[in-house]
């Protein structure tokens, strides 16, 4: 394994880093609270090409590869505090474009993928039910074959991008005889007659990334729209999500970092008992921790890239990675906040947020229990 | 149109103390750079041509020039310390060779502050020049410029009749940063290289650095106690009282 960075990839993630110093982090406390999408950030990352970093230069992408990509994300998420914001951005990268990248044919590709780099379509997708998380296929949504038409009728829960979505992957039952065979994608475009966006949730932490519920009924999706073939939503689905487990934390590394550095610097500015707090073991070991995890994290995330770079097969360094990333996250979030005492637990210091912000990586894209599930059929158990 | 907007490698000016001086453009040429292209966006301008003048090393600045977004770039190769009237000389040679309706500079580059090579690129070629230029306004069908200069005084409004040299002050735009579709896009442009033999031009700094000296360490502080003992330190230390 080399992580050595060519000289491409380190000015590439050179200019990164000089971006994130331009303005992605105001209004943080208020938009958190009001549970606020920045649009304008939205529109910068796309602009200065994050959205586009797996996307081929044929649709006006930068056509990176997911080593690479994943490494511009850890420096993103270095800069950037709107955890939402990645968040939406990780979603649409991983649940839109990904599974489009793989199964579209060109008149999709070319509909969908110029707008979904330069930020001006938002994109999801649709895949839990109320009665369907962990156990994925067991969808209630059904989709019908009217003419030239799919029918979908149902509805869908924690769509990411949900009420701010121009187009969103619909996973449904097309045949519900064949179980996860059954299964097929559409994209399904807001304009949609019987599609209904507009129902938002609110939620703990990644306040400022919309989620929803979506309805569907009698929505009419044209057959063109449906993805790669009748039956094969599973399949697909299961392919873009090791992308999206393997990468969706990629930027929480860099808020790690980001942590770490906070911490020792106000270790060593706190004093208590005439020392800096940095000097008190108990206070030193803490940090210590944190950059274990941050270290771990960095490997697991490069090791996940690397593996995508030269094989198929990565569920095993994707499942760990996620697990690895949202255990550390989560921990080093609680540390912050210890180490920062009663300042800590105040909105105004922004550590608080990121603990709210982490917790829901032991949720998304596939529950850490599910992952331990993984891990544990590929050791043979 | 055709503009020619010159750019220099400086250390980072934004860079730490102590830390490893990476170079970067000089900031006001980088806003020389950035006017140039809004010309080029709005269609005042067909082609921004980027030189510069310094060995192989300030290809890296060449390239976030091309990043940026300028059509193409020249380097002369010199790795001399050059002084500003033997680049406004290399610049004149290169300017009669190109050709282009506005020459646009920083007003000086922030390494060594010296404010001259615009003044004498104009110099030499007999064309109007409009220094410290904060507003950039093209008249008459591009035969003259309408420039706001920032004086001491206030803003001064000049009118130049074009080809002209236009040198950037502070706050004529805010560049750009470099974008990763730019990055790929500048991989593909080309950087020439020509020498000062081929622009048949031969200089000589009539300038040299003895040497240079940071300034002294600002000493630490000391925290008063009182109002009292604070007016007395002025009085007594300070003597500003």
């Amino acid at each position: 394994m080399d992580f050595a960075w060519s000289d491409q990839q380190k000015e590439l993630l050179a200019a990164v880093d000089r971006f994130v110093k331009e303005q992605l982090n105001y209004d943080m406390i208020e938009n958190d609270r009001n549970a606020v999408f920045n649009h304008d950030a939205w529109k910068k990352c796309a602009g200065f090409g994050i959205q586009g970093l797996p996307v081929s230069e044929e649709y006006g992408g930068l056509g990176q590869d997911p080593l690479t990509t994943v490494a511009a994300l850890e420096r993103l998420g270095y800069g950037c505090k709107d955890n939402g914001l990645l968040f939406s951005i990780n979603a649409h990268m991983w649940t839109a474009i990904i599974p489009l990248i793989f199964n579209g044919n060109e008149a999709q590709k070319k509909k969908f993928l110029p707008g979904l780099v330069d930020g001006s379509l938002i994109g999801g997708n649709a895949m839990s039910e109320p009665n369907s998380g962990s156990d994925a296929f067991a969808l209630a949504t059904t989709a019908v074959k009217k003419g030239a038409k799919y029918i979908l009728n149902g509805s869908k829960i924690f769509v990411t991008n949900g009420p701010i979505a121009d187009v969103l992957l619909v996973f449904a039952a097309t045949d519900k005889s064949k179980g996860a065979q059954g299964i097929s994608a559409f994209l399904v475009e807001k304009e949609f007659p019987g599609l209904d966006l507009s129902h938002k949730i609110e939620k703990m932490g990644i306040r400022t990334s919309p989620m929803g519920e979506v309805f569907f009924e009698d929505c009419e999706v044209p057959e063109e729209n449906l993805l790669g073939k009748e039956g094969a939503g599973s399949w697909m689905f299961t392919r873009s999500m090791t992308w999206e487990r393997g990468s969706i934390l990629a930027a929480h590394v860099g808020t790690m970092q980001r942590l770490l550095e906070t911490c020792i610097r106000y270790a060593n500015e706190r004093k208590q008992g005439g020392q800096s707090i940095g000097k008190f073991q108990q206070v030193a070991t803490k940090i210590v921790e944190m950059k274990m995890r941050v270290e771990r994290s960095r490997h697991a995330l490069y090791h996940y890239g690397w593996a995508m770079n030269h094989r198929k097969a990565v569920y095993m360094e994707a499942a760990l990675a996620k697990l690895e990333i949202s255990d550390s996250w989560v921990k080093c979030c609680e540390d912050a906040i210890q180490i920062h005492g009663g300042y800590g637990y105040m909105v105004e210091y922004e550590i608080e947020r990121e603990l709210r912000d982490s917790l829901g990586s032991k949720l998304y894209s596939g529950t850490s229990e599910i992952q331990r599930n993984i891990v544990a059929s590929l050791l043979g158990l | 149109m055709k503009i020619l907007v010159t750019f220099k490698s400086v250390p980072d000016p934004y860079a730490g103390a102590g830390a490893a001086a990476k170079s970067v453009i000089n900031p006001f040429d980088e806003i020389a750079i950035e006017e140039a292209l809004r010309m080029r966006e709005r269609g005042e301008a067909t082609e921004v041509v980027g030189v510069t003048i310094g060995p192989a090393q300030v290809d890296e600045q060449i390239r976030s020039a091309l990043a940026m977004g300028i059509d193409r770039a020249l380097r002369i190769d010199d790795s001399r310390a050059l002084d500003p009237y033997a680049l406004a000389r290399i610049l004149y040679s290169l300017v009669t060779k190109e050709a282009p309706q506005v020459v646009l500079m920083g007003k000086q580059a922030v390494d060594d502050d010296s404010n001259q090579v615009g003044q004498m690129l104009a110099g030499l070629l007999g064309w109007p020049q409009a220094t410290f230029v904060s507003k950039i306004e093209f008249l008459d069908d591009k035969k003259r410029a309408r420039c706001g200069r920032e004086t001491d005084s206030g803003i001064e409004v000049i009118a130049v009749k074009l080809p002209a040299v236009i040198t950037a002050d502070l706050r004529l735009n805010e560049p750009r940063y470099v974008s990763l579709p730019g990055l790929m896009k500048a991989r593909k442009k080309p950087i020439e290289t020509l020498t000062c033999e081929q622009l048949g031009v031969k200089v000589e700094p009539l300038t040299t650095i003895l040497s240079i000296s940071s300034p002294p360490r600002r000493p630490s502080g000391v925290r008063v106690t009182s109002v009292e003992e604070l007016i007395a330190k002025l009085k007594e230390e300070a003597k500003v009282l």
